[in-house]
Formats: C-alpha cells, sequence, structure tokens
C-alpha cells in the first residue's frame, strides 16, 4: 500500500512539474526562442510600450567578441570613482548621474550615431547601464546594447581591465 | 504502518489544535509563493539575470529557470492555497527550497555578491544569509504542511474500518 501511494505521489508531481513546465515555457516562448539563438533578447522591446526602445541585452562572449575587433564602444555607467578603480579595458566612462544632467552631448559629439554601444555596470542587480542605455538612445544612437554581466562577469571571467583615468 | 492499529483517543487534544495550524500554515505558504511566482512571471529577463548572477548555469539554461520556475511556484502556491493535491505540491516547494538554499549557499562559499531574485527583481539587495535563513523558514513550513497530510491520512486509514 505504501508503494502505491509512493507512485501516485510521485506521479503527481511528475505532473505539477510537466504542466508548470509546458505553461512557463509556452509564456515565455519568444524570449526563450531568441535565448536558443544566442540572440540578444527581444522581449524587453516587445514589452515596453511604442516609443520608449530599450538597449538589447548582450552576453559575455559577444561583448568579448566585439571588445576584441573593436567594432563597438563600451561605456561604463558607473561613477567616475568605480571606473577609476577598474573598467574594462577601452571602455569610456559615462557616469548615468552626469548623462541624466546633460544627456550624453558631450559624448555626442565625439561618437557617431550609427557606431555600436556597450553599456555595462556592476552586473545583474545593478540598472545603470539601462538607464543609461535608454538615456543613449533617446539621444539618437540607433545600436545600444546592455552586457547585463557588467564589470564583475567581465573581470571573473579574466578578460582585459584597466584602472585609473577617466 | 506501526500506529495505524494504535488508539487515536490520546491524540485528539494535538490534533485540534494542529489541524487549523496546518491549515493556516498551508495557505500561508502558498499565498507567498504565488506572490514569488507573480513578481517574477512579470519581468522574466530580469528574473533570467538574478538566475544568471549565480553563475552556475549555461547561458540558456539561466533563461529556461526563469521561465519555469516561476510556473512552478505558481502552480504548487495555488494548490497549497486551495488545499487540493496538497502533499504533491508541498513536496515540490521543499524539494525547491532545497535548491534554492543550495545555490545561495554556493553563493556564499564563492563570496558572490549578488540578489538572491527570490522576490521581487531589482531594488535593494537581499544578502543571501537572510534569503538561506528565510528558506530555512519555508522548508520548515512545507515539512509542516507534509506532517499534517500525512496525519490527516493517517486518521482517515484508521477510522474507515469502524
Amino acid at each position: 500500500m505504501w508503494r502505491k501511494n509512493w507512485l501516485g505521489i510521485i506521479a503527481e508531481i511528475c505532473l505539477i512539474v510537466f504542466i508548470s513546465a509546458a505553461a512557463g515555457i509556452a509564456w515565455n516562448r519568444t524570449l526563450l526562442a531568441g535565448a536558443w539563438r544566442g540572440e540578444p533578447t527581444s522581449q524587453a522591446q516587445a514589452a515596453a510600450p511604442k516609443g520608449e526602445e530599450l538597449p538589447m541585452p548582450i552576453g559575455l562572449q559577444q561583448v568579448k567578441e566585439l571588445h576584441d575587433s573593436k567594432q563597438a564602444l563600451l561605456v561604463d555607467a558607473r561613477s567616475a570613482a568605480h571606473f577609476a578603480r577598474g573598467h574594462i579595458s577601452g571602455a569610456t566612462s559615462l557616469p548615468l548621474e552626469e548623462a541624466r544632467k546633460q544627456p550624453a552631448l558631450p559624448f555626442k559629439v565625439k561618437v557617431p550615431a550609427d557606431a555600436t554601444i556597450i553599456v555595462y555596470c556592476n552586473g545583474f542587480s545593478c540598472h545603470d547601464s539601462m538607464e543609461l542605455g535608454k538615456l543613449l538612445m533617446q539621444a539618437g544612437f540607433e545600436t545600444v546594447y546592455s552586457f547585463e554581466g557588467g564589470f564583475p562577469e567581465w573581470r571573473d571571467a579574466g578578460h582585459p581591465i584597466a584602472t585609473g583615468g577617466v | 504502518m506501526a500506529g495505524c492499529g494504535a488508539p487515536h483517543s490520546d491524540g485528539w487534544g494535538m490534533n485540534k489544535v494542529r489541524g487549523p495550524l496546518s491549515a493556516a500554515v498551508r495557505v500561508i505558504l502558498g499565498a507567498i509563493f504565488i506572490y514569488a511566482a507573480l513578481v517574477k512571471i512579470a519581468d522574466p529577463v530580469a528574473f533570467a539575470g538574478s538566475v544568471a548572477a549565480y553563475q552556475i548555469l549555461p547561458y540558456f539554461g539561466n533563461y529556461l529557470v526563469a521561465a519555469v520556475l516561476p510556473f512552478l511556484e505558481l502552480s504548487c502556491g495555488l494548490l497549497l492555497v486551495c488545499g487540493y493535491r496538497v502533499r504533491g505540491g508541498a513536496l515540490i516547494i521543499a524539494g525547491m527550497n532545497l535548491v534554492f538554499m543550495a545555490a545561495l549557499a554556493s553563493a556564499i562559499v564563492r563570496g558572490l555578491e549578488i540578489d538572491c531574485g527570490c522576490f521581487k527583481q531589482g531594488g535593494p539587495k537581499t544578502s543571501p544569509w537572510i534569503a538561506l535563513a528565510r528558506d530555512t523558514v519555508f522548508l520548515a513550513m512545507a515539512l509542516f504542511v507534509l506532517r499534517g497530510e500525512a496525519k490527516k491520512d493517517r486518521l482517515a486509514t484508521t477510522k474507515k474500518p469502524s
């Protein structure tokens, strides 16, 4: 009797897990399809109301490739002090606070609008890069990615970093 | 099955208290999980980020977990609140909590400074230690509910023959 009971419970658990997984996958199918292809997820864009464009998330691997081939400009959204303590080599500092005061104007003079820009800050729990990315897009930059893993992921992967200088 | 034939008259006093208490714990635990699920379903990308911050799963794995886990939390929470198939729901919740605790412990061991990502994504960070303590409480609640269910079952089987 005990055995039958346990089999029943195991079947029950499998059923609950299966139904939930099916619901979850169906609900997030676009997001998952994008992630599967390794594309920057477009979920954020689809969910955002029209008119407000969000920077697309980009993974460490792609950031490394764009960094190495110098195809993208990396922009550090953290404070100047953080930047001085350590940043992705070759990155430009544009703290969110400053960009808010003066919407990316001095930045825009130096960088063409069609440049590929990757913004980052202190990792997944930091949302400054997303905010800065939005500002840059509003300022007219077309291709803006947000590297969500940010400086911690880059550093932990052993990729080149630099210190000092703004 | 040792207790099957034993008389239950002496246990009644406790059961009177345990019954409602177990039901209350069941509903509260269920509601907590429903809340946790809804805030994650609202922002799957942010939750995928929280999962990725643990640096345990590969890239796609983070998104898969972010897609499925909230729905599993939601179903189990609903089952617990409704009192339907409680044992399956509570067992899964206990299992999920064990996984969460293992993930948090590994984050602490590796010295990762991350947000637990347990409830609302973003905002102030919840330290892994607090999250670990909280999950211990949830695990205890799930076990308490399971024990209540087992007791109810035992009562039902002993009552039937009479």
